[in-house]
């Protein structure tokens, strides 16, 4: 699991952050003493540094550098000046990542799981298996019980959405909402033919049971 | 400056002159003087007078001559006074000092309101930095707390942080040079940031997008570009009423330029609202009828491009829908 110390002054935010993140698999720390915040944080050893640039006794340009200076820890950067210069500033003093307040929930997560995954190779996430069901993002493959088949790039969103969501209705505007945030700009009557493709391949590697559909509810895998 | 002119202003002086003249040539008929004399005494009398005259009218007229040329060449007219040269004569002396003190002051009072422009710009962009935490504590505890009330604020605070937004680019619209970064652009990336943020809406009002045909890089800068663009987008958007919505984006690679469109097939603007639309708290018809216009939006758009050297033009038909392009000029030389 990884561990991600969220430097942050405004405690709503520090708070609402450690939930959000534990909510999806990370351990987090959220130092407060800002007098030692460098020493604070990297006690915790952690993986990932999410770092506020407007801070109380050094800000966040300071520590990125001092940082920089002891440990190789991925930091990404938040802040809620939006300009360029703030970017390159934070890029040049050895951020790994940028993204400006108030982020998007799931932008932030992609943003860390891509800098973890660059920092440690290859991630697990890669393969992601339902029941006996394996689905390959890297190559956009699944393999049922030895059989193996080719999904495109909408049947293989929708299905890891999905199989992430295992055992819960995924209502249409919901799974509407993940492929348009993976820039996949789905109407209606295109989704409905996708699940329908999705479903025909799922049985062809012969998968039986598969995607159930809940009628004014949605779409879900039991 | 013209002779008549100047003749007409003097002739009192003249006039005057002219009398005495008459009233001193009859009590010399009158005590008999030859009339050679009276004719002599004319000449002494006038031709000094008119010499001088002459002299001094020449002397005004290549100073005020001086001015004017000035002035009509001159791109920034309250400069003049920096510009004109001391004039030899009293009463352009005069006038040089008054210009030169009127001028100073107002100097000063531009610069008062530009201070206070100015404070007031770096205080609206604190604010809205300011603002933007607890927006982004508002949308944390949405998050962390899905139900379907938080879901509609969750929307709600989307549209405000639009509104902020475009707090930030009217502020920052007045004065451009030292905010933007011209970078390399792809405009496809720029598209799909902007549908990616209006996701919402579209899933909502089941309006479909198509945007397989933009492509191309452009040199500008994409925080603006986003902006604009949003607002376009946001646009046609709000203006889709009935089923079967649709956006449509392509771009079209030209020789000099590469023109971005942006089609949808919303309620449209009526003939005589379309030459306004760029103006300033301008709402239409449409804007009141279906949404709540503030006629800020399209504005800033054209304001922003102008400043970007972009090219913004808008068509439309009534009931058919809205057409918008968005024109980026490229140089010959490859940067």
């Amino acid at each position: 699991m990884a561990k991600i110390v969220i430097i942050e002054d405004t405690q709503t935010i520090r708070d609402e952050l450690k939930t959000f993140l534990s909510r999806y698999g990370y351990e987090v720390a959220a130092p407060a003493d800002f007098e030692n915040i460098i020493e604070e944080s990297l006690k915790e050893e952690p993986d990932l540094i999410l770092l506020d640039l407007n801070l109380p006794v050094f800000d966040g340009y300071y520590i990125c550098r001092e940082i920089r200076k002891i440990s190789d820890v991925p930091i990404i950067v938040v802040t809620s000046r939006d300009n360029e210069m703030d970017e390159l500033m934070s890029m040049n003093l050895g951020a790994d990542d940028f993204i400006t307040k108030p982020y998007n929930t799931q932008i932030l997560l992609a943003r860390i799981e891509s800098v973890l995954r660059r920092m440690h190779g290859t991630n697990a996430q890669d393969l992601i298996s339902y029941n006996d069901l394996k689905l390959n993002l890297y190559n956009g493959s699944i393999t049922y019980k030895g059989i193996t088949a080719e999904l495109t790039k909408n049947e293989l969103k929708i299905l890891s959405c999905l199989i992430k969501n295992k055992g819960k209705i995924v209502s249409r505007d919901d799974l509407m909402d993940f492929m348009w945030n993976s820039d996949i700009f789905v109407d209606d009557n295109n989704l409905s033919v996708n699940v329908t493709r999705l479903r025909k391949k799922l049985e062809e590697v012969g998968m039986k049971e598969n995607i159930e559909t809940r009628r004014g509810l949605g779409y879900i895998l039991p | 400056m013209k002779l008549t002119d100047y003749l007409k202003d003097k002739v009192s002086f003249l006039l005057i002159n002219f009398m005495l003249f008459i009233v001193i040539c009859g009590i010399m008929l009158l005590i008999e003087v030859a009339p050679g004399i009276i004719v002599l005494i004319l000449g002494i009398w006038f031709i000094p007078l008119l010499v001088y005259m002459f002299m001094e009218y020449s002397k005004q007229k290549s100073f005020y001559d001086d001015i004017d040329g000035i002035l009509g060449s001159l791109d920034k007219k309250y400069l003049l006074a920096e510009i004109i040269e001391e004039p030899e004569f009293i009463e352009g002396r005069f006038v040089y000092d008054l210009l030169k003190s009127a001028n100073k002051d107002m100097h000063e009072n531009v610069k008062k309101y530009r201070d206070m422009q100015s404070e007031y710009r770096e205080y609206i962009e604190t604010w809205v930095h300011q603002i933007k935490t607890p927006i982004a504590s508002t949308r944390l505890i949405i998050e962390n707390n899905p139900s379907e009330i938080n879901k509609n604020i969750n929307y709600e605070i989307k549209k405000i942080e639009e509104y902020i937004e475009q707090v930030l680019y009217y502020s920052r619209s007045n004065n451009v040079s030292r905010d933007y970064i011209i970078k390399e652009v792809s405009l496809a990336d720029v598209v799909r940031n902007v549908i990616r943020k209006n996701s919402r809406d579209f899933i909502n009002k089941r309006i479909s997008v198509d945007i397989e045909a933009v492509q191309g890089t452009v040199y500008s800068d994409v925080k603006w570009l986003e902006f604009i663009l949003n607002q376009i987008i946001g646009n046609s958007v709000k203006y889709i009423s009935d089923k079967e919505g649709w956006v449509r984006i392509y771009s079209i690679q030209n020789d000099h330029n590469i023109v971005l469109t942006i089609e949808d097939n919303g309620v449209g603007i009526t003939e005589k609202d379309i030459t306004r639309v760029f103006e300033k708290g301008f709402t239409g018809e449409s804007g009141r009828r279906f949404e709540k216009s503030t006629g800020i939006g399209l504005y800033l758009c054209k304001k922003l491009c102008d400043q970007l050297g972009l090219g913004l033009t808008l068509t439309s038909e009534l009931g058919k829908g809205t057409k918008v392009t968005v024109i980026f000029p490229m140089g010959n030389t490859d940067l």
